[in-house]
């Protein structure tokens, strides 16, 4: 009887925390998952030709959704920016991450974390109507071109996809900087001071030593970035206008201008999908890495 | 004698070629800080120009646009909307976050794992299918553009990050401490709001924090559920910068601004880089 009271007390202390959980987890359920499970019912909902939504069931949303160029058109495309945008915030993160992760000097390191953070902390509209000011006709862009004679007229810069590509780039490279900075500080300094001493250089010792160590890294960095630029339309939208094939943009255009709300569930979960599938298998991908480098 | 300058230069050089490293390796941190902080000190500069214009250089400096803000009920309303909107928003995501971020970072029972990937999730869905989803909840009851609507939705967008700062402050928790308090004779709730809670304190602050900057600049969700009714501040911006550049509206973003460099300093001392996020 004693040994029963002592057990069930010390498993009631195992337990913790579980009673803490219940309301935030009622609340996710309620305000997210529910209203999401209600959006893809929605996208197999079928419609009248007045977009008005009617009862039953219906794969068609999503027949035209792969039909239409115009819609798939743009998943291809959102997944051509999006993978283009990692590489490159994977490429631009690594010094930063170094530096926060590596660097002795703590007011350097203050500096470059606030830096880091305050594109993340700062509205996406400010930050989208900032590149449109720098890339506008007399903005400094333009300005310092003409001053070093580079270009005699102002370039029509917020009419180029890059100028997207860059602002999108500079939305999401801090959460590719604390990703990584996370696995680089956790590389063990002997290591880096054992490939010197064995004589590999700057370059091999990044190869055969950091790279691999920071595959978890990186694998994190470029999982984040990927399904968040997957998603955009907010930056799309304001840098470079509504006449862009991306499916963040027709999302909300389908929905906002054109009221289809079946097709534009339908859109987004054909978007989510993919985003899953390659987050899977670049996960799978960094853990192979991993494997084949042990065996 | 005269081998002297060779042997001495060896180690001099070598010196001075490891400092150039590092001054090299310096480099491309400067650029891509440059890169980051670009378009942000574009933005405040342009709030100071004299001129209707956004010339660079600027050919004066004024606060006439901030008193065009001041002076303008469309921009006092937005502003007025955005802050009773965060005043509404961060107490309750700071209790939800805290028993959450509590539970994933300190608990202790099984499917805490799965439980953590679901208090996130909100974060790994575009903002533009959450905004989808919570809309076409809201159609169904009737609470389109209501402040109730617009409430829930940056409740469900800044909840995902308060719950991630205050686990990362629960994970570091002493788990003796609770326990001696037990041990004392005081109540699960009277231990967790005396002890667990003061000792998870930097993580709900800079919860709080980030709840707050981020419901003062959310749009991707907002303009989905907003309606047609009262706009936030950057639900009002992002209608503005679609129209035409103003003046006006580098003037407000400057604003936004200046609330997310405090959060930062908050942030930068109460929690560490690494475990941001």
């Amino acid at each position: 009887m004693a040994a029963t009271r002592t057990g069930s007390r010390s498993r009631s202390r195992d337990l913790r925390g579980h009673v803490a959980a219940i309301v935030p987890t009622a609340f996710v359920v309620v305000a997210f998952l529910l209203p999401l499970i209600g959006l893809l019912l929605l996208s197999l909902r079928p419609t009248d030709t007045m977009n008005n939504v009617l009862p039953g069931f219906t794969g068609a949303q999503y027949a035209e959704v792969f039909g239409t160029s115009y819609l798939w058109g743009s998943v291809v495309e959102s997944l051509w920016l999006a993978v283009r945008v990692s590489l490159t915030c994977l490429v631009l993160a690594f010094p930063l991450a170094w530096y926060l992760a590596r660097s002795t000097s703590s007011v350097g390191k203050s500096l470059v974390f606030v830096i880091t953070l305050s594109p993340l902390l700062t509205s996406e509209v400010v930050r989208s109507f900032g590149w449109r000011v720098v890339m506008s006709g007399e903005g400094p862009v333009n300005v310092t071109l003409q001053a070093l004679g580079l270009v005699d007229e102002s370039l029509p810069l917020l009419r180029s996809p890059w100028t997207v590509f860059l602002a999108v780039v500079h939305v999401l490279l801090p959460f590719a900087v604390l990703a990584l900075s996370a696995s680089l500080g956790a590389i063990d300094n002997r290591l880096l001071q054992a490939s010197a001493d064995l004589g590999a250089g700057a370059l091999r010792t990044f190869r055969s030593v950091v790279l691999p160590l920071a595959t978890p890294g990186i694998v994190a960095a470029a999982v984040i970035v990927f399904s968040l630029s997957m998603g955009v339309y907010v930056t799309p939208l304001l840098v470079g206008g509504a006449n862009q094939s991306l499916a963040g943009l027709r999302i909300q255009t389908e929905a906002m201008v054109a009221f289809d709300q079946p097709r534009a569930a339908a859109l987004s979960f054909v978007l989510l999908a993919v985003t899953l599938a390659v987050c899977g298998l670049v996960g799978l991908a960094g853990r192979l890495a991993e494997r084949g480098r042990r065996a | 004698m005269p081998d002297r300058p060779v042997s001495a230069r060896p180690p001099l050089s070598s010196a001075g070629r490891a400092r150039a490293r590092r001054a090299l390796t310096l480099v491309p941190v400067v650029l891509v800080c440059a890169f980051l902080l670009l378009p942000l000190l574009v933005v405040a500069l342009s709030s100071f120009n004299a001129a209707n214009n956004f010339r660079f250089p600027p050919s004066g400096l004024s606060l006439r646009w901030y008193a065009e803000v001041f002076g303008s009920a469309q921009w006092l309303d937005a502003l007025g909307y955005s802050l009773r909107l965060a005043v509404l928003v961060v107490p309750v995501v700071v209790v939800l976050g805290t028993l959450g971020g509590y539970a994933v970072g300190a608990g202790n029972f099984p499917g805490r794992r799965a439980l953590g990937l679901l208090f996130l999730s909100p974060m790994a869905v575009p903002g533009v299918m959450v905004g989808l989803a919570l809309l076409y909840q809201l159609q169904r009851t009737g609470l389109v553009g209501s402040a109730q609507g617009l409430w829930l939705a940056h409740l469900v967008v800044t909840f995902p990050f308060c719950v991630r700062v205050v686990a990362v402050s629960a994970a570091a928790l002493d788990p003796a401490l609770p326990r001696a308090a037990r041990s004392l004779g005081a109540s699960p709730l009277r231990t967790f709001l005396t002890v667990t809670v003061p000792l998870m304190r930097p993580g709900i602050v800079a919860g709080a924090f980030l709840g707050a900057v981020i419901s003062l600049g959310e749009v991707a969700v907002s303009v989905l559920v907003a309606g047609a009714g009262e706009a936030t501040v950057p639900v009002r911006i992002y209608s503005a910068v679609q129209v035409q550049l103003e003046p006006t509206v580098a003037a407000v973003s400057t604003l936004l601004l200046l609330v997310s460099v405090v959060t930062i300093a908050v942030l930068d001392r109460t929690i560490h880089v690494s475990r941001f996020l």
